[in-house]
């Protein structure tokens, strides 16, 4: 077998190219500023030479003879008539020039000066400080620049100015980068430590440049496009107008011209090569491309967010993915993901052959690459021999190669149901929302998973894609199943508590199961618990000759054995459970004895049912109750059937009136307020001004508008409607937007006050000036079922909008918030020992979180949560009740 | 006792050093009757590098055998014993007549300065209820450790539903066990599931700053604009403010409260009265405004000495009923609006930064609080009537100038829980430890960003791939900067296994043969 040697890449270390190096590593001397001739052949010495590497498949490199894929590109060079300045160093040259002596080269600082400096520098080397490093150098450079006469060869230095972007001057004279270089070229090595270099890897001089790399065609490949016209990459446009007034450049000053002519030759070099480098850089015009887009060069294709770094060396194009439309599938577990079979053609796992697997892939092999059928069976796409070559299935060879197939060929089989993938769904705040799951091929388009996982990913099915990632390895689909499987990942790590849980519809159908204990026809509850994989049913009772099931029966059939438990739900309130006994939620030995299951049992983050389930039995076990919960709710609501329509808004006529007559009370209430304001009868509270003091007042009388019509709502509209069973069990909406729809929608507000702006001393022309009415100011007392009038209509939209602002602003300061403290944390691990180290093993902390408890491991935050112990451990012998 | 202390080169140190004991010659006159056993000297003036025991001072004298610290002009010989290098820093020391010394320039005869008594905090331990103790010890017989919480909830319980000591020891090994399987994996990346924790749910926070305890005027930022503020270790806060809590004796009376509050706002001039320009014949004329005096607790009598303290040359003050004239002697129009200038800004009184303060009662604790806007830690700690152990500021970077980088972690880690909390967020305060730890373990409040921690990373891959690409890149080549590829970006980038969790173990395996 193929031995593998792994490599590894310990450390990178950073340096300055020299000329030298720049002409040792090159393959060619670049001097003709073309790149194709007619005929398309790259010209030799041109910017396209093949010995810079090949772009075009066939061809072979004139260097390395390797081809497209094996050659990986070489620089070649250009000799610079004048040198220019590197513009990312124009701050270091400033700083060298000011603080060494133009004369000798030295630091004009004493030779004790310098001695005592190298002593801290040595200092800190030892306890590796880089910022300290700066400190020292930054000293040394505002120490040495202020000295005039040079202490080693006492020759007088004038001060040096830097004219932006490129310039020096010297008292008003120009200093050519000729100049420079040759001052810097005097610097001797000892100094260099002192001025920030590193005398191994950097010479002062070498950034002055005097030749020029120029990059392999593969780093600016030629595009060409559909119509057969080339086009040229930014770079090599770049190229071509450095090589051309280089020449130029050249030409002019061996012939002799003007002192004029080849200075302004020179800048124009200098503007190029510049560009070249970075085309932003301040107080220089970018570079532009004919069309006027300004040309992309090296800086800008490594920085920001589509740079380099961040978009191809952070993250980076991988294979074996996919990426649909989800949509919702209540039948499959929590732990499986619903894969199209067209996707899942797609999608390999490569195998080995063994002896464990050799029938199994032979048969696959056999499927051929599949084609579209009822029921789905995994193919093969490719096979690779031993040696490496590859062999395509098709539908013709699939036999002959099944049976040609050997112990150590690789086949690339298939995604089959159960293999491990990784599904995930941007953005990615947070480790759930990239899960490992089990495969269910099933047909149509989508991606599918179970409602209860929404949560953790944040989707929705308005329409969200989710991508999956088809896992290769067995170390890596091993670590997936063990550490980022659904189920493993039902508490979060944030707060302690599960995340997943029943949702919308699965909630109402169980409240609907459990509240008052229904009686449910033998048939229909046989329909219901067929849904879940039951052993037995529970005993029916019989009244008037007739079979009947209890629902908190039915539901008690999804609790595993021996759970005992005790907790209040969402129904407090005695108005809408006139026994006051649905409010608590009492199971004992298993068995639902009271209560109406709602989201305080088995909603997400809070379902105290769940959690219970969760930390007793497990993770294998929360799942399995969790599936079977999602599928019995299916299987209740589908019996019940269950709708919200406008109609359930409906109130009575004496309703309406009781809420059109707290809308106009209030409206009343308010003028009241404002005349009393108006006649200086309000007194101020304190740390207000007066006008705030009616503002909160009025406020107020407003809002108290909102509650009053929410309790007339909920006194007339019961649990016979389908609106308020949602609210009341906590599947969706609450109480307040029902009365918002049945009753008055209340006050639009911006930035928490009334809305008070538009025109002068009015927020419409439909008001009078100067009217701080309730109306006048955005107070709603229509309801969304009547119907707004236009002014109401238009504040509503006026709030509305700043919600929408508020979003958009926030997800992008949030996001950029939590960039910034993902790459200031990113480092940290918990050593051996329980500290937490960073990169260079500072101690950050000496036991994580004070007590080293993990937080999706602890109790809602806490480590041991006593009083569940030792009612679990001793029943109620102790404490009993709470 | 007094110490002598001068200042050297690094050169002549190490000399002395390599010599000692020798007489080392000085080229300043020491006063003979203080006696000095001891000496320090520093190459920087900042900070000392060496002490030295010295035997004996006397006049120069040329002798053999000894150091000069120059070649003429000597004055005074000193017998140095032993020398030995430390560190100490000079503003341990103040000079001997008492005024304190941030350099030394030449030479200085000093003191140490009485040190601020530090009292170690009381152990723990000591504040523990006996039950909780001896529950401690019996975890720790069996080599176990809990956490002091969890030993006190164990006490509690035993003593409220009277459990019995053998269902007690049950517990116990149950609860150790427990809490060991609670612990956090080795080569757990808990920084990333702690950015996480707390950057997820910044996406359901509110941008809006609310209003502060019903009081207008008194906006305090929260939601997600405070959080980005406190990770950002800002200078000041957008909304700084205080809350001060009242001592003992004062906590119950409301005009102690209220006068308390008035004296702290920083009153200016111009809060209190109207100030006029007259160039023509150069005087301001400062009209007072009784009523707004009255509001602020102010008395005529108080504000004119403070007037006098104003640097104006020359000027003359005259007062009649409610107004003060300011004359200049010389009068001049650029002169005369200098003053106009500084007068409008004149504090009168209270406390720098404390734009106002409200008095509150607290039904819960019975005691009357005050809120302020704007914030001067330093100064409230100092007045009488102030329970500073409660006291506490919304302004991390005080707090840390003020009290310390310790106090300023608690700040962060109490700051960021109560902003989520507000906006009924749950989130485990472990996370937000960590974050203020790291935010805080250098010394300093470090921001979380390029200008803080990002921008100090180690690996120039690291930086480079945050933000600022080319400068790190460049900057790199210059001083040949190595990359050790510890890190998690490093690793990704170069294409390897990071360095957290799984990828931080090698796994070997030897086929059985």
């Amino acid at each position: 077998m193929k031995v593998e040697i792994s490599k590894g890449i310990e450390e990178l270390k950073f340096a300055l190219l020299s000329p030298e190096e720049i002409r040792r590593m090159s393959s060619v001397k670049v001097i003709t500023p073309d790149t194709y001739d007619d005929d398309g052949y790259p010209i030799e010495k041109g910017l396209m030479d093949p010995s810079m590497g090949v772009i075009e498949p066939g061809l072979k490199c004139k260097t390395c003879g390797g081809k497209v894929d094996q050659c990986p590109g070489h620089f070649g060079h250009i000799e610079l008539a004048m040198p220019v300045v590197h513009i990312g160093f124009i701050k270091e040259i400033y700083s060298i020039l000011s603080s060494t002596c133009s004369n000798c080269g030295r630091i004009k600082l004493p030779e004790e000066k310098l001695k005592e400096y190298f002593l801290r520098i040595q200092d800190t080397n030892n306890r590796l400080s880089d910022i300290e490093y700066d400190d020292i150098v930054s000293e040394v450079e505002s120490d040495a620049s202020e000295v005039v006469i040079c202490p080693h060869c006492h020759f007088e230095n004038q001060k040096v100015a830097l004219d932006k972007p490129t310039t020096f001057r010297e008292e008003g004279k120009k200093l050519t980068p000729k100049e420079i270089r040759e001052r810097f070229e005097k610097i001797q090595k000892d100094d260099l430590p002192l001025i920030g270099l590193d005398p191994k890897v950097a010479r002062p001089e070498w950034m002055i440049l005097t030749v020029f790399p120029v990059p392999p065609v593969n780093v600016r490949p030629t595009i060409t496009l559909e119509t057969g016209e080339r086009s040229e990459d930014d770079l090599t446009h770049k190229l071509v107008d450095v090589i051309r007034i280089n020449q130029r450049l050249r030409e002019n000053r061996d012939q002799g011209s003007p002192q004029l002519i080849i200075e302004d030759l020179w800048d124009l070099l200098q503007y190029h090569v510049t560009t070249y480098f970075d085309n932003q850089t301040p107080g220089t015009p970018p570079a532009r491309h004919r069309s006027g887009r300004s040309l992309k060069t090296l800086v800008q294709r490594l920085k920001g967010k589509e740079g380099r770094f961040r978009s191809n060396l952070s993250g980076k194009r991988v294979n074996f993915s996919a990426r649909t439309v989800i949509s919702p599938e209540p039948f499959l577990s929590i732990n499986q993901v619903g894969v199209p079979a067209k996707a899942a053609r797609e999608l390999t796992v490569t195998e080995t052959v063994t002896q464990h697997n050799f029938e199994k892939l032979k048969e696959l092999i056999k499927n051929g690459p599949g084609k579209e059928e009822e029921v789905y069976r995994p193919g093969v796409n490719y096979v690779y021999r031993a040696d490496g070559s590859r062999i395509k299935i098709s539908d013709k060879n699939a036999s002959e190669v099944a049976e040609k197939m050997e112990l150590g060929w690789q086949v690339e089989r298939q995604l089959e149901d159960g293999d491990i993938v990784l599904f995930n769904r941007q953005p990615s705040l947070h480790r759930m929302s990239m899960m490992a799951h089990e495969v269910k091929v099933l047909p149509y388009r989508t991606f599918r998973f179970n409602l209860a996982v929404c949560a953790p990913y944040n989707a929705d099915f308005d329409g969200d894609e989710m991508n999956l990632h088809v896992l290769q390895s067995q170390e890596a689909r091993a670590e997936a199943e063990i550490l980022m499987k659904v189920q493993e990942n039902f508490l979060s790590p944030r707060f302690g508590g599960p995340i997943m849980g029943a949702i919308h519809d699965h909630i109402t159908a169980l409240f609907l199961l459990t509240y008052r204990n229904p009686l449910i026809p033998l048939e229909a509850g046989l329909h219901i618990m067929s849904y879940v994989n039951v052993s037995h049913t529970p005993e029916p009772v019989e009244i008037d000759g007739k079979k009947y099931f209890r629902g908190r029966d039915i539901f008690s059939l999804i609790l595993p054995e021996g759970v005992n438990l005790e907790f209040r739900g969402k129904l407090g309130d005695k108005s809408l459970d006139p026994n006051g006994t649905e409010g608590t939620i009492r199971i004992e030995d298993s068995k639902l004895v009271n209560g109406a299951i709602d989201e305080n049992a088995i909603g997400q983050s809070k379902g105290a049912l769940l959690d219970y389930v969760l930390r007793k039995y497990g993770n294998a076990e929360g799942a399995k109750f969790l599936d079977n919960l999602t599928r019995l709710a299916a299987g209740a609501i589908s019996y019940t059937g269950f709708s919200t329509g406008i109609d359930d808004e409906d109130v009575p006529g004496e309703a309406k009136a009781q809420l059109r007559e707290v809308g106009n009370e209030s409206v009343q209430k308010v003028e009241k307020l404002i005349e009393n304001y108006k006649a200086g009868l309000i007194g101020m509270e304190p740390g207000k001004t007066l006008e705030d003091t009616l503002e909160s007042m009025v406020m107020k009388v407003l809002s108290q508008a909102r509650e009053k019509s929410s309790e007339i709502a909920s006194h007339y509209l019961g649990m016979d409607n389908s609106t308020v069973i949602m609210a009341r069990s906590g599947a969706r909406a609450n109480m307040m937007n029902l009365a918002q729809m049945a009753g008055i929608i209340g006050q639009q507000s911006i930035r928490g006050q009334r809305q008070h702006r538009g025109y002068t001393n009015r927020t419409l022309p439909h008001f009078e000036k100067g009217d701080i009415g309730a109306y006048a100011r955005g107070f709603v007392s229509s309801s969304y079922k009547e119907g707004l009038n236009p002014t109401e209509y238009f504040f509503h939209a006026t709030g509305g909008r700043e919600g929408l602002v508020d979003i958009a602003v926030r997800t992008s300061r949030s996001g950029y918030m939590q960039r910034r403290l993902i790459n200031a944390l990113e480092d940290l691990k918990v050593s051996e020992d329980g500290r937490v180290l960073d990169t260079e093993n500072s101690v950050i902390q000496l036991e994580y979180g004070e007590d080293g408890t993990d937080p999706s491991r602890s109790f809602e935050g806490e480590s041991v949560n006593v009083n569940y112990l030792i009612k679990e451990m001793f029943g109620n012998k102790y404490g009993g009740k709470k | 006792m007094t110490t002598l202390a001068w200042k050297d080169t690094l050169k002549k140190v190490k000399e002395i050093i390599d010599k000692a004991p020798i007489g080392y010659c000085l080229d300043y006159e020491i006063p003979a009757e203080k006696s000095m056993k001891e000496a320090l000297i520093t190459v920087t003036g900042k900070t000392f590098v060496a002490k030295a025991k010295i035997s004996k001072i006397t006049p120069y004298k040329n002798e053999k055998n000894i150091l000069k610290k120059k070649k003429d002009k000597l004055k005074t010989l000193v017998m140095i014993e032993k020398i030995e290098e430390i560190q100490d820093d000079i503003v341990n020391y103040e000079e001997v007549n008492g005024e304190s010394i941030d350099k030394i320039l030449s030479f200085a005869i000093l003191t140490r300065k009485e040190e601020a008594k530090i009292e170690l905090r009381e152990p723990m331990e000591g504040k523990l209820s006996g039950e909780v103790k001896s529950v401690l010890r019996q975890v720790e017989k069996e080599g176990n450790s809990l956490p002091i919480k969890i030993a006190e909830q164990l006490a509690n319980a035993k003593k409220q539903y009277n459990i019995g000591e053998k269902d007690f020891d049950k517990l116990l090994k149950v609860t150790v066990e427990k809490y060991k399987e609670t612990e956090v994996d080795p080569f757990e990346a808990v920084g990333i599931v702690g950015a996480q924790s707390i950057g997820e749910p910044g996406t359901q926070m509110t941008m809006r700053t609310f209003h502060f305890a019903g009081v207008a005027e008194m906006d305090v930022t929260l939601g997600l604009p405070r959080l980005i503020e406190i990770v950002d270790a800002r200078k000041t806060p957008s909304t700084p403010s205080m809350t001060i809590y009242l001592s003992e004796k004062a906590k119950g009376d409301e005009d102690r409260a209220v006068g308390l509050a008035r004296s702290i706002e920083a009153t200016t001039l111009l809060d209190i009265a109207d100030i006029e320009v007259n160039t023509t014949e150069g005087f301001v004329l400062i009209m007072l405004d009784k009523q707004k005096m009255q509001e602020r607790g102010l008395k005529r009598e108080e504000i004119l000495p403070k007037l006098k303290k104003i640097r104006m040359q020359k000027t003359t003050i005259t007062e009649e009923e409610n107004e003060i004239k300011l004359s200049l002697d010389e009068p001049s129009f650029k002169k005369i609006y200098q003053l106009y200038e500084s007068l409008k800004t004149f504090q009168v009184k209270g406390l720098d930064g404390i734009r106002r303060a409200i008095v509150k009662f607290d039904q819960k604790a019975k005691e009357w609080v005050l809120y302020t806007q704007g914030s001067n830690l330093a100064g409230v700690l100092e007045l009488k009537d102030v329970d500073f152990a409660r006291t506490k500021t919304n302004d991390i970077i005080e707090i840390s100038q003020v009290l310390g980088v310790e106090a300023a972690r608690e700040a962060i880690i109490e700051e960021s829980t109560s902003t989520l909390h507000n906006a009924g967020l749950n989130t485990d305060i472990r996370h937000l430890m960590l974050v203020a730890d790291m935010m805080t373990f250098s010394g300093t409040v470090e921001a979380i960003g390029r200008h803080g921690i990002s921008g100090k990373k180690a690996s120039v891959l690291a930086r480079a791939a945050f933000e600022i690409t080319s400068k790190h890149l460049l900057n790199a080549g210059l001083i040949g900067e190595v990359d050790r590829l510890n890190g998690v970006a490093e690793n990704i980038i170069v294409g390897q296994p990071i360095t957290l969790g799984t990828g931080a173990v090698k796994l070997a395996y030897r086929r059985e043969e």
